[in-house]
């Protein structure tokens, strides 16, 4: 099979694992006690306005039929309308996901190079006191929960140092980054790091770095350790094969024996622990989110489970959905990259 | 190979020392001033407060609370400066809240999207700042109306309006915009919106302009709190322009103006964003049109509002001087800790916010008026507010609460009063081998302060008398709604808040029908539609003590605790008010710097 078809076939296979999802989750969501229509009044309502309420929402209908005209929904590109404001579910997904992908980009990538740095370290250093060291941070590192780790950073680097923000994605006394402003035409990613560089104001950068350390630093390091643990034992297998041992005979550099050797070849398991990782990623978001204040896509959600808003968890749902597909088929790909022996 | 290696490490090293240099720099520019404590970036010249202006206000009923002691009432305070100590001309607020729909005084019928209606808009009359006891009809003060007049049999008012009062958009303020808002508002009659849940259509009946400047509400029913409606957010005035009788007004992306009709107060809400259907930051600018503009208010000219995650967050904000001033929601045991650090500044205030406990009349034994005053009197409120709220809170014994005319003590005839309970409870065939089984229900997500918290006290406290035996049961806030209508919960804890300040607004909480615990009772409704009807204040608290009086005989609910309003601020701000209104005024806020 051909890289291409190999791609194809993945995508394909992608729209049956994401039916199965949906499916889950509407059904899920529907045995949960609670009432979306009940909800959306805040304080009085009587049963007359209740049922027309319920009849405008579609939710007097059956459930086989709720589902399809759901479904067909989907299949049109339309994620429907929040059920407690009426806003087009798609447009809050997009508002809300920059949030959560620079926050999960700068996550990701501290989470693997620390975890891989200090996971080659760990193996180089075999039974010492630097390699239980930091097989202990990675341990201690992946059993912390989160919002707990968040909290502690808040409190020595937030209250007790003040050196960074306790929360929020930007200084409440700047403008947001903008991005790049030709004419009329405006180019924004919604990442500030990357707008404010396009904006040309190293200010805005070095405020929007300085909102995004605590949490990333929370986020990654609760990451790392598995990385950590993942890099020592296969660089640990590496490190003893025979064409390391010859490379070395060679009388090649240790640097380049590790790390352009060995950690190349221990790699692959790596990778696919970062395609699995994704998904404890966006989890780990959520959490995160809602300790920093995060306006992101997981406080969104949150936010919507407690309103029982049907069309918008069932819509963030699916994008995460998607955005876990897309990651593992990229894994995948990156896979015949590595190891030239691997074919689709 | 290795080239590529070497590629990537290079990368690698490369991201890490960027992660470093920014966190650097951003510390670095962080130390500067960019952002927290008290320094601010876009710090303009600073105001100079009140040239030869005097101003009166009723000061806050509030003060800096240091120990638990009860808040001290500061009556009247004159300011008269001349020179003016200078003043910071941007505060930052900070709340948990977040607009629930929209800031439409036909829709809007949440607490923050009242407040932003508050501080934007502006009603016929309002309620003066440090309201705290009997709010009656003198706590009303002029607002777009100057004076007004009610008829001997109470079914009408004429109010005579500001002249010269202007919209944003310099459009003058007429009856006609009187009459046009409630014509809309009352006509839109949207299901979820605050005419509709109040009932304004059973009060009013027409709105008739009898001049440019005088207009006439025509009522059904002699309604004595109508000038307390009248106070209330969903009474203000909308712009027309902005406001059309084609629907609600609604958040519109980008366009402050556009989202917000209401433009008659002392700040006009020039930036509004939303991520995903919840509020992001907001900006208030001074109204350059504000009718009391000459009196210097607002205090402050600028006011930037952040929105939090939970209660745990904001108070760090708060802490760090991320934010000028915490509003809602903060944790009691923050709060309390917050009391002695000298960075910040704690402010209490009368609340408004009642809990209360019901009993599911259709579930034996809780049809039983003695099993129910049992309950009542096992329980201990004032222990309860001690320990779950560490006294930040008070016991309630009535269901209309302190600060307000006719609240009572009556229930404290039903509270720590074991040996009352046994008693009753024997006298209902229960004893010490036949127990009363109590399932007793809490909300478990947060959309009450401290349910879990609450429900193990009260637990504990049934349980001392040695003939109840409690199970407790949680449910998520969606989940209680929904066992609340199907009638399943036989012991239960619910909130109330007010939509406006007047007793009318609680008393009838003991038989609401749509709290569903079906509880009726002919006599007690008789009296409350009499207490309607009537505006002397002394009547009134007496048919209210009356209501009181068949509510601890039948006892269908147990009032259990009125919360008390928190803020917390920097040391350096002034000017707030926390009471009975439930008004937080924005407009009367200033930082010195």
């Amino acid at each position: 099979m051909s890289l291409r078809s190999y791609v194809v076939a993945r995508v394909l296979l992608t729209i049956p694992m994401i039916l199965l999802l949906l499916t889950m989750v509407f059904l899920i969501i529907r045995v949960m006690p609670g009432d979306p229509a009940d909800l959306h009044f805040e304080k009085r309502v009587d049963p007359e306005t209740l049922a027309a309420f319920k009849q405008r929402l579609g939710l007097d209908k059956p459930l086989p039929i709720q589902y399809v005209d759901y479904v067909a929904g989907l299949l049109t590109g339309n994620l429907g309308s929040s059920m407690q404001d009426y806003s087009p579910i798609g447009q809050q997904i997009f508002s809300a996901f920059p949030a959560t992908l620079e926050l999960a980009i700068y996550s990701a990538a501290f989470a693997i190079i620390v975890g891989v740095l200090l996971g080659v370290r760990a193996s180089r250093s075999y039974n010492s006191i630097p390699d239980h060291t930091i097989r202990i941070f990675g341990i201690v590192s992946y059993a912390i929960p989160v919002f707990f780790l968040g909290e502690v950073l808040i409190m020595i680097f937030g209250i007790y140092l003040g050196w960074f923000p306790t929360g929020l994605r930007f200084s409440p006394r700047m403008d947001a980054p903008q991005g790049l402003q030709l004419g009329g035409w405006r180019l924004a990613t919604g990442l500030y790091t990357v707008d404010s560089l396009l904006e040309g104001n190293l200010t805005k950068f070095l405020e929007s770095v300085r909102y995004l350390f605590l949490p990333v630093l929370a986020l990654g390091t609760v990451l790392c350790g598995i990385f950590i643990r993942m890099t020592r034992s296969n660089m640990l297998e590496t490190l003893r094969l025979d064409f390391v041992t010859s490379a070395r005979a060679r009388g090649l550099k240790e640097r380049a024996v590790v790390y352009a050797y060995a950690l190349r070849n221990a790699f692959l398991p790596i990778l696919t622990m970062m395609g699995l990782q994704f998904a404890a990623l966006l989890a780990g978001a959520v959490l995160t989110e809602t300790t920093f204040s995060w306006p992101g896509l997981g406080r969104y959600l949150v936010a919507r489970i407690t309103f029982r808003d049907y069309t918008a968890i069932q819509g963030t749902v699916v994008f995460y959905g998607v955005i876990v597909a897309l990651v593992s088929l990229i894994v995948d790909v990156l896979y015949a990259y590595l190891d030239p022996r691997i074919r689709f | 190979m290795k080239n590529r290696s070497a590629v990537s490490n290079t990368i690698a090293s490369a991201l890490v020392v960027v992660m470093i240099i920014a966190g650097v720099g951003g510390y670095y520019l962080g130390s500067q001033g960019v952002a927290p404590a008290a320094t601010t970036v876009t710090q303009v010249a600073a105001t100079t407060l009140f040239q030869t202006v005097t101003i009166t206000t009723q000061m806050p009923t509030v003060t800096t609370v240091t120990t638990k002691t009860a808040v001290t009432t500061v009556p009247t305070v004159t300011i008269t400066t001349t020179t003016g100590p200078k003043l910071k001309d941007t505060l930052v607020m900070g709340t948990t809240d977040s607009v629930e729909v929209n800031l439409d005084p036909a829709e809007a019928y949440d607490f923050f999207g009242w407040e932003i209606i508050m501080n934007t808009g502006a009603g016929l009359v309002d309620i003066a700042p440090g309201t705290p006891y009997n709010a009656g009809i003198k706590d009303i003060t002029p607002a777009l109306a100057t004076d007004w007049t009610a008829s001997a049999d109470g079914k009408t008012y004429t109010f005579n309006l500001r002249q010269g009062a202007k919209f944003y958009n310099g459009r003058e303020f007429t009856a006609d915009d009187v009459k046009y808002s409630f014509d809309r508002n009352m006509g839109l009659a949207i299901e979820e919106g605050p005419q509709v849940g109040i009932g304004y259509s059973d009060i009013i009946d027409s709105v008739e302009v009898t001049g440019k400047y005088q207009v006439v509400f025509h009522l059904k029913i002699p309604f004595s709190p109508f000038l307390n409606l009248m106070a209330a957010q969903a009474s203000y005035i909308v712009n027309k322009d902005i406001a059309t009788t084609a629907g609600p007004v609604n958040y519109v992306e980008g366009d402050a103006r556009k989202s917000n009709p209401n433009d008659l107060g002392p700040y006009v809400l020039s930036s509004w964003s939303r991520v995903a259907g919840k509020d992001n930051e907001m900006r208030l600018d001074a109204n350059p049109n504000y009718w009391a503009k000459a009196a210097g208010l607002p205090m402050t000219p600028h006011v930037i509002i952040k929105f939090y995650a939970d209660a745990t967050a904001l108070g760090l904000a708060v802490r760090s001087g991320d934010v000028d001033i915490a509003f809602r929601q903060l944790l009691a045991s923050d709060i309390e800790s917050m009391k002695t650090d000298p960075k910040v500044k704690v402010w209490q205030g009368t609340g408004a916010f009642i809990q209360y406990m019901l009993f599911q009349e259709k579930i034996p034994p809780f049809d039983n008026p003695k099993v129910r005053q049992a309950i009542s009197a096992a329980l201990d409120r004032k222990e309860m507010v001690d320990t779950v709220f560490l006294g930040q809170a008070e016991p309630l014994y009535s269901i209309i609460p302190k600060g307000m005319m006719g609240n009572t003590d009556k229930f404290k005839e039903l509270d720590k009063d074991t040996a009352k309970a046994v008693s009753l409870l024997k006298e209902a065939g229960y004893s010490e081998t036949n127990k009363l089984k109590v399932e007793m229900w809490y909300e478990s997500s947060g959309h009450y302060p401290q349910s879990p918290d609450q429900a193990a006290v009260y637990k504990a406290q049934l349980e001392r008398t040695g003939l109840i035996e409690v199970t407790l049961k949680g449910a998520d806030w969606p989940s209680y709604r929904q066992n609340r209508n199907a009638e399943i919960m036989p012991v239960y804890v619910y909130g109330w808040y007010p939509d406006y300040v007047d007793p009318d607004d609680y008393a009838f909480l003991y038989w609401a029908a749509w709290i569903h615990h079906n509880y009726e009772n002919p006599e007690a409704v008789a009296l409350y539609d009499q207490a309607r009807a009537i505006s002397d204040p002394t009547q009134r608290s007496q048919l209210y003590a009356q209501i009181d009086d068949i509510a601890v005989r039948d006892c269908p609910v147990a009032p259990l605790y009125q919360g008390s309003a928190f803020a917390v601020t920097s040391p350096q701000v002034d000017g707030l008010v926390l009471d009975i209104s439930q008004n937080f005024r924005i407009w009367l806020l200033f930082a010195k710097l």
